[in-house]
């Protein structure tokens, strides 16, 4: 196997007497899109939260092209290729959903700030790339009808699709999608699903998605790993994982939608 | 009535309110204008009145180009002020942040009057004057108020604006998009002290007087409504906030005491009927569909591909 892209290794966080994630180890290759599953609460924003940066772990370890980066603040991850939509949607509600994507180009490419002040060729050419790249971003996603809305005025649907366009104008080589499906009809998630797939194309992604709806996953993902109360009890391909006796006494037994 | 010397500080007024709103727009609720506008007014101060190679003469007279000199080495002293407590201070969030630079002001102000060279509670006085009339102090006040609304108009269009707007919406969102927010709230909290910095050494020559109190805690508040009146989502609230409530008091004198009542009145119910501020982007752009064209305006078109 080649070198992997993201190593967690024993990474663990305990929140007082609650071990949110407990010793988790997996390694996510480069192309991969890479399944996280489990019931509510078992952890899974949390490893995301530990992987990004947001919270630093209790113990354990986190590495990228097998550096250790564990502890590195989130803007330094972001820099390295590491980019995240959240659970709980937290753009920049005052600003429009074309500034939205531009706060995240903000390094590609990046201009000085005395360009910026004497608006300088060099950041006009910059501005102009990253208004095009913007532009572009939001077409992929299909938002380019709203560019000039409130992104706080959007539909749940949008704003979803709105952060992935900004998560994906940093520049990301790994994608972590946090619930990217919650609260869609089926026929959106199926569009999803492809675009998501259309998405690793195109930008030469590697994905880590935290989903509930399991069929979803099973189509989607290469490998998948199942987390309950904060311990990874199954890792493997969507066929591995659904036979594994853990996981249909954990999750997929109880029903499968947890959510 | 508006004379002269008025109209000066109105637009001392409406700068003070654009270094209040300046860490605002990044999310941060800065107090600690007053204490860079002091800096910069104390060294104004000191330097006119001591270092005789400013070119202060006999009759009380002074080079414009040594003001100019004092109000970059004000906004230099305060800023560099600002580059040292802000990385401390800032690490604070919401009401703990302003209540540690309302310290700062205190800090300031207790060591103005305290130290040796500074006058003590008299301050100091007979600064010497580059105009003649309070007339000739309009033109660097303007001056210094364009160049403050063209940076905030810039900053708008760059990425360190950007990252100022996106920190004040959703700051860890900005950290987890590549945004290095600590050097982005610096930066804002230092642009902003090199404004008051520089104000304070003009408003040090045109009050011809200077001490401990010009920068003390009321003058946290009292700016601080200029950019709730004005609006802070935009940075010509601040400034007509910071006009209009310099200009009120006195052109409510004629009534006479009730005019105190009458300005914090005004304090009180302005948030109250424009929770945004008097100033909001959509009244910039209502305005813009009535021929004068906005800045949110241009910045539309602009965005097309
Ligand atoms: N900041 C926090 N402080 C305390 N407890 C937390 C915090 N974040 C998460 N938890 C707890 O950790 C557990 C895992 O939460 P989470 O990672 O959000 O689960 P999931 O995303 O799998 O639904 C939950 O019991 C949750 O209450
Ligand atoms: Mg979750």
């Amino acid at each position: 196997m080649s070198q992997p892209l993201l190593e967690v290794r024993e990474l663990s966080r305990r929140f007082g007497g609650l071990l949110a994630v407990d010793r988790v180890s997996f390694a996510v290759q480069p192309g991969e899109i890479f399944g996280l599953i489990g019931p509510n609460g078992a952890g899974k924003t949390t490893l995301f939260n530990l992987i990004s940066g947001v919270t630093p772990p209790s113990s354990g370890a986190v590495l990228w092209r097998g550096e250790p980066i564990t502890g590195q603040p989130p803007h330094r991850l972001n820099r390295l290729g590491l980019a995240r939509t959240f659970q709980n949607l937290r753009l920049f509600e005052g600003l429009s959903v074309l500034e939205n994507v531009l706060v995240a180009l903000q390094r590609r490419p990046r201009s000085s700030a005395a360009g910026g002040l004497l608006n300088s060729a060099g950041h006009r050419r910059a501005e102009r790339q990253r208004l095009q790249a913007a532009w572009q971003l939001l077409e992929e996603l299909g938002l380019t009808a709203l560019a000039e809305r409130q992104a706080g005025t959007l539909a749940y649907g949008d704003r979803r699709r709105l952060e992935m366009a900004r998560a994906l104008a940093t520049g990301p080589s790994l994608l972590l999608l946090d619930e990217p499906a919650a609260g869609l009809n089926p026929a959106e998630k199926d569009q999803l699903c492809q675009l998501i797939g259309g998405l690793r194309q195109r930008h030469q992604l590697t994905v880590i998605i935290i989903e509930h709806h399991v069929p979803l996953l099973m189509r989607l993902c290469d490998r998948m790993a199942v987390l309950d109360f904060g311990v990874r009890i199954a890792l493997g391909t969507p066929e591995e994982v659904r036979r594994d006796p853990q996981v249909i006494e954990a999750y997929l037994g109880t029903g499968g939608h947890a959510s | 009535m508006i004379d002269n010397g008025l109209l000066v500080q109105m637009l001392i007024g409406a700068l003070l309110g654009l270094s209040v709103y300046l860490p605002l727009a990044a999310g941060q609720l800065s107090l600690a204008t007053p204490a860079f506008y002091a800096v910069g007014g104390t060294l104004a101060a000191l330097l006119s009145t001591r270092w005789s190679a400013l070119g202060a003469t006999a009759d009380g007279g002074f080079p414009v180009p040594s003001l100019l000199l004092e109000m970059a080495l004000g906004g230099l002293l305060a800023g560099l002020l600002a580059l040292l407590v802000g990385r401390l201070v800032l690490r604070l969030q919401g009401i703990y942040l302003a209540i540690a630079t309302i310290a700062l002001v205190e800090i300031v102000r207790v060591a103005i009057l305290n130290l040796p060279f500074t006058g003590g509670a008299v301050g100091i006085f007979a600064i010497p004057q580059p105009f003649a009339t309070a007339a000739g102090y309009l033109l660097p006040a303007l001056a210094l108020l364009a160049v403050a609304g063209w940076l905030c108009q810039r900053l708008e269009r760059m990425p360190l604006g950007r990252a100022m707007a996106a920190i004040r919406d959703d700051e860890l969102a900005a950290r987890c998009m590549g945004i290095d927010t600590t050097r982005v709230k610096l930066s804002a909290f230092v642009l902003s002290a090199v404004l008051a910095g520089s104000t304070g050494a003009l408003a040090a020559h045109f009050l011809n007087t200077w001490n401990a109190r010009q920068g003390s805690f009321d003058a946290s508040i009292t700016t601080l409504a200029f950019v709730i009146l004005g609006g802070s989502r935009t940075w010509l609230g601040p400034v007509v906030g910071g006009l209009l409530l310099t200009a009120l008091p006195e052109l409510l004198r004629p009534v006479g005491d009730v005019r105190l009542v009458l300005f914090g009145l005004v304090i009180l119910l302005g948030p109250v009927l424009a929770p945004q501020g008097l100033i909001t982007p959509a009244l910039l752009e209502r305005l813009g569909g009535w021929g004068l064209r906005s800045a949110t305006d241009r910045k539309t078109e602009e965005a097309q591909p």
